[in-house]
């Protein structure tokens, strides 16, 4: 008597066999499973929803949507997504690790080709996302998953939108602070798929040298931030200090519509020091690929194509084949370790619940992100916070106009996350 | 998502028109064996999405069912149209852009595929579609907006949610196709000023025919970018700003194009006779289709049901005075 797409719900929710949790995601449970159809084993994030005064996740409603769409070997697969007893079920491929797992691993050893091989599927990933004009906008080693067979996919789109509207204006709120573009920095809210290109050469970095490149310590010197600096651009100052360490302070020249950026700041020149400092024993052709992707101006900046056509591609050594790719040593052991500490990761691990998301306004985004393994970018308090400044002031001379914030909000470091990870864990029951 | 042609839209909700007739034939028909097992057509909808199918009653009711009256498929597309109405009225009300419309009324055209309005009624099917239609196209308006701007109770908004789910969510309209056709259409004409004037009015008066195509099957049948040149077919007819042959040619004379071009005119003259054949209900129509919509949703306790029964009987010549075209009482 039901009709058959109800016929079909149901058999959808019997369909799966629900096995260990993976763990906690960022809006819900993940379980393994398996799919009694095809036999093959899955992951389900589980939802919880019916309580919530608006509904369906808009990050949860914002994946479905875009990999409903997204069929691609380099991006996750969505399965199935389905409704079931106050919980909406988002069934996965299931995956082994993650990029970050296998970077951090430091019994994995990587060769040059190791490295090409996860970057050339990474790109290729995002090369089809912006084709069909997709930003990610949260690119970063542990959304990029890797499979039983070594492939590397793109995962975690709740941040994804897409794009190609010229005027529509986006939120600079996105991707982890250490792999966000320049221009976010400076608060563009109009930009494109540049911005996940330099994400992208913050992975391929982080493949070189084992660790975040754009990593900001928590043991900055106290600095000298204006109420201004705060509500614009936060603690985006510490990331665009470090970017400009890298790379030198961009020149009008280099990137002429820096100056109009709605959080534009002057800032002291430094001179580049030479790519093969800060990546010795890199080949040539990946220094100039990775020079390519970390260009300050976002027109000027190589696009995703156009990296995949680059020679670091097709000069020796070849890419390493998926299935031959180191895997972390972790997983061969007992299956009990890899539920409960090697799974966190797979599909949504515990840091991301402290993502800056664009919905909760700016004043959220202070509150730095918070790293398991890393120490946490400064927090700045702002509440001590005297009154406005003048406009447009540069870096240098702070110390005369501008507030001392020398407290760190403890609460967001590492000393506390318990507490943090508590709190927001409520918000799901 | 610029790629329609990869589209789940593409693949599975483009109809031919017999497909089309065929769905809408079999929710109907899956509405009246409802009706006449169980008394009543009225699936339940909790906040999680679960539904409660009405129950067999056994045949004591037989008898006294007999008078209820199914609605017919033309009478249930009577019903969608005054409802697929109202979904642009609360969006122009909003100033919500015409895509958050079209998304809107995608929405409720696919959810009445697999369901009839005798069914889940049709106003709370509205303004979910319309506020998942927001979100989907990140235009985020809460739930309790919505509810309060057109006075009506934003837990029914959420409470079909879920529903949208099986929709597929992204949704490729005309607008943004027309947007591109006439700015090729500058190419074409190698347009000066005065003309890309004229050009920006076709393209104004084609966005109100591409609303009213949204209103017939049209967008189930046809791409979007067909949908898109029947509508700037129709303004140009009134405006007469371009040679439409002459255009269809040249942008048939790409190298990948699909048709020729016969088959496309043929096609946009089926867009547009589904335009002037639109029927929308008189209000007599719909007081009629609505009386009998609202004893097929019925009441769930048994007890209401044959009180009303009774009321019903006793009271027969008042009853139409008492029936807005509204919502089934909630019990």
């Amino acid at each position: 008597m039901a009709s058959p797409e109800m016929e079909q719900r149901k058999k959808v929710a019997d369909r799966y066999l629900k096995q260990e949790v993976l763990g906690q995601g960022t809006y819900g449970v993940v379980f393994k499973a398996t799919d009694t159809k095809t036999g093959e084993t899955v992951a389900i994030k589980k939802i919880r929803i019916g309580k919530q005064k608006e509904g369906v996740n808009i990050t949860a409603l914002r994946e479905i949507k875009m990999l409903k769409e997204l069929k691609h070997p380099h991006i996750i697969l969505l399965i199935d997504a389905f409704p079931h007893k106050q919980n909406l079920h988002l069934v996965f491929e299931f995956m082994e690790t993650d990029l970050e797992g296998v970077i951090r691993d430091s019994n994995v050893f990587f060769s040059p080709a190791d490295v090409k091989s996860y970057l050339l599927m990474t790109l290729k990933g995002l090369a089809y996302c912006h084709e069909k004009r997709v930003l990610h906008r949260d690119m970063k080693p542990n959304n990029l998953l890797i499979g039983p067979d070594g492939q590397l996919k793109l995962a975690d789109f709740g941040l994804a939108r897409i794009f190609g509207s010229p005027d529509r204006k986006f939120t600079h709120q996105v991707f982890a602070r250490w792999y966000r573009a320049p221009e976010l920095l400076f608060g563009a809210k109009r930009y494109g798929a540049a911005v996940d290109v330099w994400a992208a050469g913050c992975v391929f970095a982080e493949l070189l040298l084992r660790r975040p490149f754009l990593q900001v310590k928590k043991n900055l010197s106290p600095i000298f931030v204006s109420l201004d600096l705060i509500l614009s651009g936060n603690s985006d100052i510490d990331q665009l200090s470090k970017i400009f360490t890298a790379f030198g302070t961009p020149k009008a020249d280099q990137w002429p519509d820096m100056k109009n950026l709605p959080d534009y700041v002057e800032y002291q020149f430094v001179p580049a020091p030479s790519l093969p400092s800060l990546f010795p024993t890199v080949s040539e052709d990946a220094l100039d690929l990775l020079s390519k992707m970390f260009t300050y101006d976002p027109k000027a900046r190589i696009s995703v194509t156009q990296a995949l056509e680059h020679r670091y591609f097709t000069s020796a050594p070849s890419p390493t084949d998926p299935s031959k790719l180191p895997k972390p040593i972790r997983k061969q052991e007992s299956k009990a370790s890899y539920g409960k500490h090697e799974a966190i990761k797979v599909i949504s691990p515990p840091r991301k619940i402290r993502r800056v998301m664009p919905e909760r306004g700016r004043l959220d985004g202070m509150k730095s992100r918070v790293d398991k393994d890393q120490p946490a970018p400064m927090s700045l308090d702002f509440t001590i916070l005297a009154e406005r400044p003048p406009n447009r002031p540069t870096i240098t001379s702070l110390k005369i106009e501008y507030v001392l914030i020398a407290s760190y909000s403890c609460s967001f470091c590492s000393a506390d996350r318990s507490h943090l990870k508590r709190k927001l864990d409520l918000d799901f029951q | 998502m610029a790629d329609f042609q990869t589209s789940t839209q593409r693949a599975k909700w483009v109809f031919t028109p017999q497909k089309l007739a065929e769905r809408y034939k079999a929710a109907n028909q899956r509405a009246v064996q409802f009706l006449e097992k169980c008394g009543t057509t009225q699936v339940e909808v909790d906040a999680s999405g679960s539904l409660t199918y009405p129950t067999d009653k056994g045949d004591a009711r037989d008898h006294s069912d007999k008078k209820l009256k199914p609605l017919s498929v033309d009478e249930e597309r009577f019903m969608r149209a005054f409802y697929e109405a109202k979904v642009q009225e609360v969006c122009s009300a909003f100033e919500f852009p015409h895509k958050i419309q079209a998304t809107a009324l995608q929405y409720f055209k696919r959810f009445y595929l697999q369901w009839s309005v005798m069914q889940h009624h049709p106003k709370e099917i509205m303004l979910t579609c319309v506020y998942a239609a927001c979100k989907i196209e990140e235009n985020h308006v809460s739930a309790e907006e919505i509810g309060k701007g057109i006075k009506q109770d934003h837990h029914v908004i959420l409470k079909y949610e879920m529903a949208s789910l099986e929709f597929d969510l992204i949704v490729f309209a005309p607008y943004r196709a027309m947007e591109g056709f006439v700015s090729n259409m500058e190419e074409f004409l190698q347009a000066r000023d005065d003309e890309i004037q004229k050009l920006q009015s076709l393209l104004k008066a084609a966005t109100a025919e591409a609303d009213k195509v949204m209103l017939t099957d049209a967008p189930l049948l046809f791409s979007p970018g067909q949908l898109a040149l029947a509508a700037l077919r129709i303004a140009n007819g009134v405006l007469g700003v371009i040679d439409f042959d002459r255009y269809l040619e040249n942008i048939l004379s790409q190298p990948n194009s699909e048709h020729t071009t016969s088959e496309l005119s043929k096609l946009l003259d089926g867009i547009e006779s589904l335009v002037k054949n639109y029927k929308y209900p008189s209000e007599k129509d719909m007081k009629h289709i609505n009386r009998k919509l609202k004893s097929c949703l019925g009441h769930s306790s048994s007890h209401d049901e044959s009180k009303k029964r009774e009321k019903r009987s006793k009271h027969k010549s008042h009853r139409s005075s008492n029936d807005a075209p509204n919502g089934p009482p909630t019990s």
